[in-house]
């Protein structure tokens, strides 16, 4: 009885995590639907999360995406000042000797490009939403944000995708 | 109510390494519009080594040009992994498969391919297990008697897994296998005592050991299916 009340807690912490760090390491496994979902992002089918200030989005790959994927071990960005359109992959990243490409939740002018990944792409593992960062850019149509889902839809997408299977 | 999940099958027989290429291309393309379903090539190539996308070919240790002389070819691939070797008696197939109707990741992918492998191994007494961390592919002890490369693009797979049946494994001398060094690689022939059966009953038995693993309930079976589709200009 416990448990189930510590663990409905715990759920709820997670789901609707407002906090600055990103990195919630799941110390426990009683469900897949623990990975992390923030708020204040949107969220692709394709499991990557954009985070829209101002002029400039950073886009990355959610929490579930890394679970799903393995320990990263190389990524491949876009060059600087290249476009991308949404739905189309901007990049790739290798784990369990497979290439994964990532997809782009949305279109527009590559600003900047985490660097850091090349010399440790583990981060995207470790720090999906934050030090794992991928790329930024200047969205073209910012109206395809709204397309996107928001967090909760992001969760109940999660939980029914693995639910399913 | 379990939704049926088809597979079709095509047995290729030999097939070299840049046809197969282009055909798992048209074929993931052709599946990501859902003009067909999850297809499985089950094939053997000519001596070829091939690259992942890292493209790490410092683990080729004899120079490119030297090829030609043990003849071999080198492909520069998309896939994940390092350097491998794939060669007549090398049992290859490549799933073309959505693993977004499935519900699969790639970590969970790549495990049910070593255990396709691993399945295989046991049909003949072999006990293989899958590597340690950071070391995807399929060992007996220490030798590595099963590789695997994946590429995955929108959730749709292509290249995948080669299993050793009895290939020259002299070719495996001229590269570090997989960037793994000190590691050998052996074969089922190696591992047996038996009088192995035909390389294509060992391939009927892999893609058994897949379709069973991967649930698919409806399998058509192509035979010598066309290299390239809908190629009527073809050299």
């Amino acid at each position: 009885m416990a448990l189930r009340m510590w663990a409905s807690s715990t759920s709820n912490a997670l789901r609707i995590s407002v906090s600055s760090k990103a990195h919630l390491s799941p110390a426990f496994s009683l469900s897949r639907c623990f990975s992390s979902v923030l708020d204040g992002l949107k969220y692709a089918s394709s499991h990557e999360w954009v985070k829209h200030e101002g002029s400039v989005a950073t886009i990355g790959i959610t929490d579930h995406a890394q679970d799903h994927l393995g320990e990263v071990v190389f990524v491949e960005l876009p060059e600087k000042g290249g476009s991308i359109s949404k739905g189309g992959s901007f990049g790739a990243v290798e784990s369990v000797k497979a290439t994964s490409d990532i997809n782009s939740p949305i279109s527009g002018e590559v600003v900047e490009v985490n660097s850091k990944l090349s010399e440790s792409p583990g981060m995207i593992n470790s720090s999906p939403y934050e030090e794992g960062w991928m790329i930024k850019v200047k969205p073209t149509n910012p109206s395809e944000l709204e397309s996107l889902m928001g967090p909760k839809e992001y969760t109940k997408f999660c939980e029914e995708e693995d639910a399913s299977h | 109510m379990r939704v049926p999940r088809n597979l079709e099958v095509w047995k290729m027989g030999t097939v070299s390494y840049l046809d197969a290429l282009k055909l798992q291309e048209k074929l993931v393309s052709d599946r990501k519009a859902n003009k067909i379903s999850d297809t499985l090539l089950s094939l053997q190539h000519l001596p070829t080594y091939t690259l992942g996308k890292r493209r790490t070919d410092h683990n080729l240790l004899i120079p490119e040009s030297a090829l030609k002389y043990i003849g071999a070819e080198l492909h520069y691939t998309q896939r994940g992994g390092d350097i491998t070797f794939h060669g007549p008696r090398q049992a290859i197939l490549y799933p073309i498969i959505s693993l977004r109707d499935i519900g699969l990741g790639a970590r969970n992918y790549v495990e049910k391919l070593e255990l396709t492998m691993i399945r295989l191994a046991s049909l003949y007494g072999v006990k293989a297990n899958a590597g340690q961390k950071g070391e995807t592919g399929v060992w007996v002890r220490e030798k590595k008697i099963g590789a695997i490369g994946v590429r995955i693009s929108s959730g749709i797979t292509s290249h995948g897994l080669a299993f050793n049946i009895d290939p020259n494994l002299e070719y495996f001398k001229h590269i570090v296998p997989c960037g793994i060094a000190d590691k050998e690689v052996t074969s089922l022939r190696r591992e047996v005592d038996l009088v192995l059966p035909d390389d294509e009953v060992i391939h009927e038995q892999l893609i058994s050991c897949f379709v069973r693993l991967f649930g698919f309930s409806n399998v058509i079976s192509k035979e010598n299916p066309p290299i390239l589709l809908d190629d009527a200009k073809r050299e």
